[in-house]
């Protein structure tokens, strides 16, 4: 099942759908909205996605009344299916059509009690106690490995319980929520200048994509669009961002194959990237730059010395990529891992370089295009074995995008207009969704503005939707394989964790 | 593995003298937050975490242990608001990240101290760290520890992976009702003299997350803290700053 024939195919089925459903007209709603009855929510969805949609996440909005969301992403547009919730609070579940909404139900039903009926495990989700397990293997000689939160290393907490006969990883289920900090409701009652700061907090490693996805919410609530200069500095930013995480997802791997100097130098070049950071704007991770309305200061280095620098890194690079995919025994350890087939990702709604190793072409900056992508050309970095190694090789591919979309982004800035900011002269009251590609996929922010506070943020993140793709992907692998595995795929729990 | 190895000498050293010699912060870099005037209670409402505070006599108090160097003060009031380019922030006492007027004379003198302390410093240092609740990017930076430009080990430190064989206990993020118990027990297994580093704003303060009722608020609200380094996230470098300082808590405690 490829995903460009879905995506080909039912297009009159969709369309009977949006026909039978009301079409809320709202001026100043950006996105496509379906006005749905509970009962029908889950049809709608299944609809949608059997003709080429892709899950993107579900959640309640508190106010003016209780309502259900459900976000799907269509090639070209955002549609946001709404439904009203009746006295008994329930709905059918939306995880009996896709199994990607089985973690974001679980947590609205943790956070408003809120039941949708036929969900497989409504158990409380978001407080996990790190001793209590449930053994998904049982068997003569198989145990549980408990893996995390505190793990070998210095990483972030999130709990792998393995169940293993010794060698053999038989399961490996993903429990997030331990580091859950409550950020999507500290947004309310926040400026929407402010919520800008705490949206670049979210995950720290994707701090530009959060900012922008953020913005462009508040951006498309306001009816503004950024100045063209501040959009090319925004897609510096965050392809520096991708640039850096992709190379620390090729240090992690270095390292779990005990390859010393390969670590130092991918540890090397990720420091230059985080230093030209540092010196484009005074933050090693980009924070305080984008702003909804444009980014906040000028950059304090020319787009002459970023050209330089990325002629100097991409040399360098050349070199130690040559090198490391020259290295057996470290290509032996990520070919074949943690195999995925585009099915597979595709029910469990899947994205980000994760998707692409498994020759799906989802890719928001060329789906749904923002900022100044649409006049920027570059490729969808795929690869076809979905597996360790095909992840790893669509990262290398993505840094060569990158350096090729900062080149274009850098030529003749000085022609533009030297805008950086546009004032929000009034954000409107309402709903708005705002959407980047963040280096681990698609990022979604759905936010609720009123008189230029943030009443409500609700953030479909690329880490809560690929995480389930991490237990799916363990078929006959063993145990010294798990860190190539979870590696490969760079996910961070701060941001499913929220 | 030869052609790693030739890969590995040909860049020379790169790495940094610190503590021996200063290290520079790039030009604009986003160190600490300085008040250079008085000014009225409205200043307070500038900041999203709460970390300005006005006296009655109208001196500005910045709390660093709660700020994220966002630079929002600073955009709306240059005239009070300063961002300085800093890395040595770290303090070991919390109320040391409070302060009215910027005090900075014994900054040489310190680092004089460290540079002899680490230079001295007979037994090795082993970290454990445990994320209570970070953003994420505080881990990126205390993972570039190990980097060629920081190179830690040259300083005698050293990451473990048991916290019975840690002096060091990095703490990351504020602390989550459900990292509270595992951080405890990696506390309780640590033998003494130990040393327990706050690292980041989130984990001196509960930063951003202090306000949404699910974190306790900093990590001394569950364990005594001997080092705090404020930052959103704190540089490599102002880490390292901390650990030294670790250091001195260990010496001192291991004397006593």
């Amino acid at each position: 099942m490829s995903a460009d024939r879905l995506q080909g195919s039912g297009e009159r089925s969709r369309q009977q759908l949006l026909d039978r459903f009301v079409e809320r007209e709202d001026a100043q709603a950006p996105e496509r909205r379906l006005v749905v009855s509970a009962d029908e929510l889950a049809d709608a969805t299944r609809v949608l996605l059997e003709t080429g949609g892709h899950f993107v996440g579900t959640f309640v909005m508190c106010e003016p009344e209780l309502e259900l969301r459900v976000l799907v992403a269509l090639r070209g547009e955002l549609l946001v299916l709404e439904a009203l919730l009746g006295e008994e609070r329930t709905y059918p579940a939306i995880s009996a059509v896709t199994p990607g909404a089985f973690l974001p139900e679980r947590e609205l039903h943790d956070l408003s009690g809120i039941v949708p009926l036929g969900h497989p495990e409504l158990e409380p989700a978001l407080r996990p106690d790190a001793d209590r397990l449930t053994r998904r293997v049982v068997g003569d000689q198989t145990f549980v490995i408990p893996y995390g939160p505190v793990r070998s290393g210095v990483f972030e907490a999130i709990q792998f319980p393995i169940d293993t006969g010794g060698e053999d990883v038989l399961s490996l289920s993903v429990r997030p929520y331990f580091k859950r900090r409550g950020l999507e409701q500290r947004f309310a009652g926040l400026s929407v200048d402010h919520g800008a700061y705490l949206a670049e907090r979210i995950a720290g490693i994707s701090t530009v994509a959060h900012g922008l996805a953020y913005s462009q919410a508040v951006e498309r609530l306001s009816g503004v669009e950024a100045p063209p200069l501040a959009q090319r500095w925004r897609v510096i930013h965050a392809e520096l961002e991708r640039v850096a995480n992709h190379l620390d997802v090729g240090i992690k791997l270095a390292e779990d194959a005990a390859l010393s100097v390969g670590v130092a130098r991918f540890g090397s070049l990720k420091e230059q990237v985080m230093r030209l950071r540092a010196r484009l704007c005074g933050s090693r991770f980009g924070r305080g730059v984008v702003a909804p309305g444009g980014v906040r200061s000028q950059p304090l280095v020319s787009a002459g010395e970023v050209l330089r620098f990325i002629d100097d890194f991409e040399k360098d690079l050349r070199r130690d990529r040559g090198l490391l995919l020259g290295t057996t025994s470290f290509i032996d350890r990520l070919v074949g891992s943690g195999r995925l087939d585009a099915e597979t990702i595709v029910s469990l709604g899947g994205v980000g370089p994760i998707a692409r190793a498994c020759s799906l072409g989802i890719d928001a900056r060329l789906e749904r295009p923002y900022g100044a992508y649409p006049h920027l050309g570059f490729t969808i970095a795929r690869a076809t074995t979905g597996d360790a190694m095909a992840r790893f090789d669509v990262r290398l591919q993505e840094i060569d995008q990158s350096i090729h979309l900062m080149r274009q982004a850098l030529e003749r800035l000085d022609r533009l207009p030297s805008d950086l900011h546009v004032p929000l002269a009034a954000t409107a009251d309402g709903e708005a969704c705002g959407w980047t590609e963040a280096p681990s996929g698609e990022l979604v922010y759905c936010l609720r503005v009123e008189g230029q506070t943030v009443r409500e943020a609700h953030i479909a993140t690329p880490s809560l939707r690929n995480w389930p793709l991490l237990s799916a992907s363990y078929r006959g692998d063993v145990l010294t394989d798990v860190s190539f595995i979870e590696h490969s795929f760079g996910l961070t729990p701060a941001e499913a964790d929220r | 593995m030869l052609a790693w190895l030739f890969r590995g000498l040909r860049h020379g050293v790169v790495t940094t003298r610190y503590p021996r010699r200063p290290e520079a912060p790039p030009p604009g870099f986003r160190g600490r937050v300085v008040a250079s005037a008085a000014g009225g209670p409205e200043l307070e409402e500038l900041c999203p975490t709460g970390a300005i505070r006005v006296a009655d006599d109208g001196r500005v108090v910045i709390d660093r242990g709660k700020c994220i160097l966002c630079g929002a003060c600073a955009e709306a009031k240059p005239e009070v608001f300063v961002l300085v380019s800093d890395y040595e922030t770290a303090s070991r006492r919390r109320a040391g990240l409070v302060a009215a007027a910027d005090g900075r004379a014994t900054v040489g003198e310190l680092r004089a101290s460290l540079g002899e302390q680490s230079g001295t410093l007979r037994r090795s240092t082993h970290i454990r760290h445990v994320d209570t609740g970070s953003d994420g990017a505080e881990e990126w930076e205390i993972q570039a520890l190990t980097n060629p430009y920081y190179d830690m080990q040259r300083l005698g430190f050293f990451f473990t992976l048991s916290p019975r064989h840690a002096d060091v206990l990095l703490v990351t993020g504020g602390v989550t009702p459900s990292m509270r118990e595992p951080l405890l027990r990696a506390f309780e297994a640590m033998p003494e003299p130990r040393a327990v580093v706050a690292v980041g704003t989130d984990a001196c303060s509960g930063g951003f997350s202090a306000a949404a009722g699910e974190v306790a608020g900093g990590v001394d609200e569950v364990l005594p803290v001997d080092v705090y380094v404020p930052g959103s996230p704190p540089a490599p470098i102002a880490i390292l700053h901390g650990l030294l300082l670790a250091t001195g808590v260990l010496t001192r405690e291991a004397a006593a």
